[in-house]
């Protein structure tokens, strides 16, 4: 079973995180402050960690600090109030592998979460494979069985992200920092319509569907039905 | 020293004041500097006093000096008989008494004159010298100090010509008595003027302060006082009332924006929580109720993203991201922009072109200029109707950059392009498509950390500039118009 250490000092928001973890399947820890979560985390081995920023006792950046100084390589995605730029950036140069600002979707969270669980191996492979699907990231081409797909290189870009990450739910704000690079686009549906653009032409008439549409969190590619 | 001055008017210092009871001004600036300028005054005036006295003295002494070795020559120079009648002559004529001659045998015996002895220490080679002699008084002999010059005539004879300098005394006396009449008064009023102006300035600044604390208190209305213009405290009080007056204007601005913030956030609250309610009463079933908070949580993240757009804006007016700032490829932006938004602008039958004549590189953060073009663009897509055009150009001339998204549709009026930077303005006719309403103040925020100017036009056919002066990184520095138009021609 997957361990997920969770530090977060407000108790009502560990609950519900908890809760939809310990639904999808994970075994969930919790510790409300940054001093006992450390300890936590020395000595249970958690495959993942999501931490709070602000906590009581020691800062959630330190907590992280320590850890990595300590060799310790177990992914963590940092939750935070603090949503500027700057914050993110330092976030993620602390050791952080992720950073969610709050309010978040706790679908949004879940996938973050497998994202890192999950995160690609760094391969030689030159083309990927997913069902029918092969892109030659040499060549620069793909295709679905036999038949040759022309992209363009953003819709490359989309589709060498989403076919390492098959089977995985990727949400539109995962897309847009991943694939985009770009945070604020005033385009809520801009992820839409791109994907829109590349289903329409990896999912031609009669072929199975491959890009799934998952209502009001994503998107999944997928080999089967 | 200015602390000095000040910690008696702030509320904190004035409970715990001395324990002496001393006067305020006393440990004011002001007055220790009128202290120290009637000081030195004293000083220059003891100095010029002492001058004046030590010049005076000196020429008298030097004048009588001069009488005695003409008397002395002239006395001297008398065949002998004639010399006794001269020096009886000459004593008469001194009323004052202040004269003194005597004729000595070679022995030493008195001839002639007032003087009983010849005076011990007094040289026979004519030169002025000061002796004391013995001088017998009604009250009884006396020593005297006095000037006097001697001179051994052919016969063996000594001839002794002196005179007591009391003028001196008389001249210290009156400088004394000068010095006492003038001096005193002036240190005097040196001090009163200083112990006036240093009340002076306490009141005034105790003035300013309980209109300050009325400030501080919550009264944005009050104002410093001021007489005329031209007195320095006058003139800081003005030019601090102008600071009031503009904080006051922003701190208006703010609350207002306060109130559309409010107004803004209240709106999708005031649905979701109206949405809940109802589907409480109302729903049957697991559907119905689905639907219901779907409804909710879309209201709940619109609410969201307007404080997300608030934080953001304020993030970039506050300009902490100008460390950022390398060189940024408009070109690039530009094209990546197009990019981004060609598909959703397909989507809507709009033609969106980019017009890029030659690379150009600004100084500036890469990200955010993609962030006001994007907003641009995005506008002009929302707004033009289907079937219209979105161009998006880069222009440059001899010191100017120029970013141009234009767009056919019907523009905006000269009354709106006056509302369109104000937040959470959002066009009439827009209020069914989805926006926040602050991206136009996101663009000029973004403009205005880079130093750039945002031009929006008016009339048929939307069209707004980004200007970026000097379009070339790494020479912020501006440079004068002809060498600028220099180099724009040779890079052209």
């Amino acid at each position: 079973m997957t361990k997920v250490l969770l530090i977060e000092d407000d108790s009502e928001t560990a609950e519900e995180i908890s809760a939809e973890l310990s639904d999808r399947g994970f075994e969930v820890e919790w510790s409300a402050n940054g001093i006992e979560g450390l300890d936590k985390a020395r000595s249970s081995h958690p495959d993942a960690m999501i931490v709070d920023r602000l906590l009581p006792g020691m800062d959630g950046l330190t907590v992280i600090e320590a850890l990595r100084k300590e060799q310790v390589r177990t992914p963590v995605l940092v939750l935070s109030a603090l949503g500027a730029v700057d914050d993110r950036v330092r976030g993620l140069r602390m050791g952080g592998d992720d950073y969610l600002t709050k309010p978040f979707a706790l679908v949004e969270l879940i996938a973050r979460v497998e994202a890192l669980l999950r995160r690609p191996v760094e391969s030689r492979e030159t083309t990927l494979r997913v069902g029918p699907l092969e892109l030659d990231l040499i060549e620069r081409t793909a295709r679905r069985g036999d038949r040759a797909i022309d992209l363009l290189p953003r819709e490359f870009r989309l589709l060498e992200y989403m076919m390492q990450r098959s089977d995985q739910l990727l949400t539109r704000a995962m897309l847009l920092e991943e694939v985009w690079n770009y945070k604020f686009i005033p385009a809520t549906n801009l992820v839409d319509v791109h994907m829109g653009r590349l289903r329409h032409k990896v999912d031609g008439p009669g072929e199975v569907p491959m890009i799934h549409n998952v209502r009001g969190s994503g998107f999944i590619l997928r080999a089967g039905p | 020293m200015a602390g000095g001055d000040l910690a008696p008017v702030t509320p904190s210092t004035s409970r715990q004041r001395n324990p002496m009871r001393q006067p305020q001004f006393i440990h004011s600036t002001t007055f220790r500097w009128a202290l120290a300028v009637a000081g030195v005054l004293a000083i220059f005036v003891i100095v010029l006093f002492g001058f004046i006295y030590w010049k005076t003295d000196s020429y008298l002494i030097e004048r009588s000096d001069r009488m005695i070795a003409r008397q002395l020559h002239y006395i001297g120079d008398l065949p002998g008989g004639r010399q006794l009648d001269a020096i009886a002559q000459h004593l008469d004529q001194d009323s004052r008494g202040v004269q003194y001659a005597g004729l000595f045998g070679p022995d030493g015996r008195k001839i002639a004159g007032n003087l009983e002895k010849f005076p011990l220490d007094l040289k026979l080679d004519e030169s002025v010298q000061s002796v004391p002699i013995l001088r017998t008084l009604p009250g009884g002999p006396q020593t005297r100090v006095i000037r006097a010059i001697a001179r051994s005539a052919s016969d063996g004879n000594a001839l002794v010509i002196g005179r007591e300098v009391d003028e001196t005394r008389e001249i210290s006396h009156v400088v004394g008595q000068a010095l006492a009449l003038g001096l005193l008064p002036a240190f005097c009023l040196c001090l009163l003027a200083g112990a006036w102006l240093s009340m002076r300035a306490q009141k005034r600044v105790e003035e300013v302060n309980q209109r300050v604390q009325r400030i501080i208190a919550g009264n944005l209305r009050e104002r410093l006082p001021h007489r005329n213009i031209d007195e320095p405290f006058s003139k800081l009080a003005a030019i601090v009332n102008g600071l009031l007056d503009e904080m006051e204007t922003m701190i208006h601005a703010l609350a207002g924006v306060g109130n559309d913030i409010a107004h803004d956030l209240r709106t999708p609250l005031t649905r979701a929580r109206l949405t809940l309610e109802r589907g409480r009463t109302n729903a049957t079933n697991l559907d119905q109720l689905q639907s219901v908070v779907d409804k909710a949580i879309a209201n709940l993240d619109q609410s969201l993203s307007i404080i997300t757009a608030l934080l953001r804006l304020a993030e970039i007016e506050n300009g902490r991201r100008s460390a950022a700032f390398g060189s940024a490829p408009l070109h690039e932006i530009l094209r990546e922009v197009c990019d981004i938004y060609e598909p959703i602008a397909e989507n809507k039958s709009v033609d969106l072109r980019v017009d890029v004549a030659q690379p150009l590189n600004v100084l500036g953060d890469r990200d955010l200029l993609f962030e006001a073009i994007v907003n641009l663009v995005d506008n002009a897509v929302k707004f033009v109707p289907e079937g219209g055009k979105v161009g998006i150009e880069l222009i440059h001339s001899d010191d100017n950059a120029i970013v141009r998204v234009t767009d056919s549709g019907s523009g905006i009026t000269e009354q709106e392009r006056e509302v369109v930077l104000r937040r959470f303005y959002r066009s009439e006719k827009m209020r069914s498509t989805p926006g926040v309403g602050l991206g136009l103040n996101l663009v000029a925020a973004i403009v205005k950390l880079h130093g750039f100017r945002l031009v929006i036009h008016s009339g048929p056919g939307g069209r707004t500039e980004i200007i970026c002066p000097d379009p070339r990184p790494n020479s912020r520095a501006p440079a004068t118009k002809t060498q600028a138009s220099l180099i724009g021609k040779l890079e052209g």
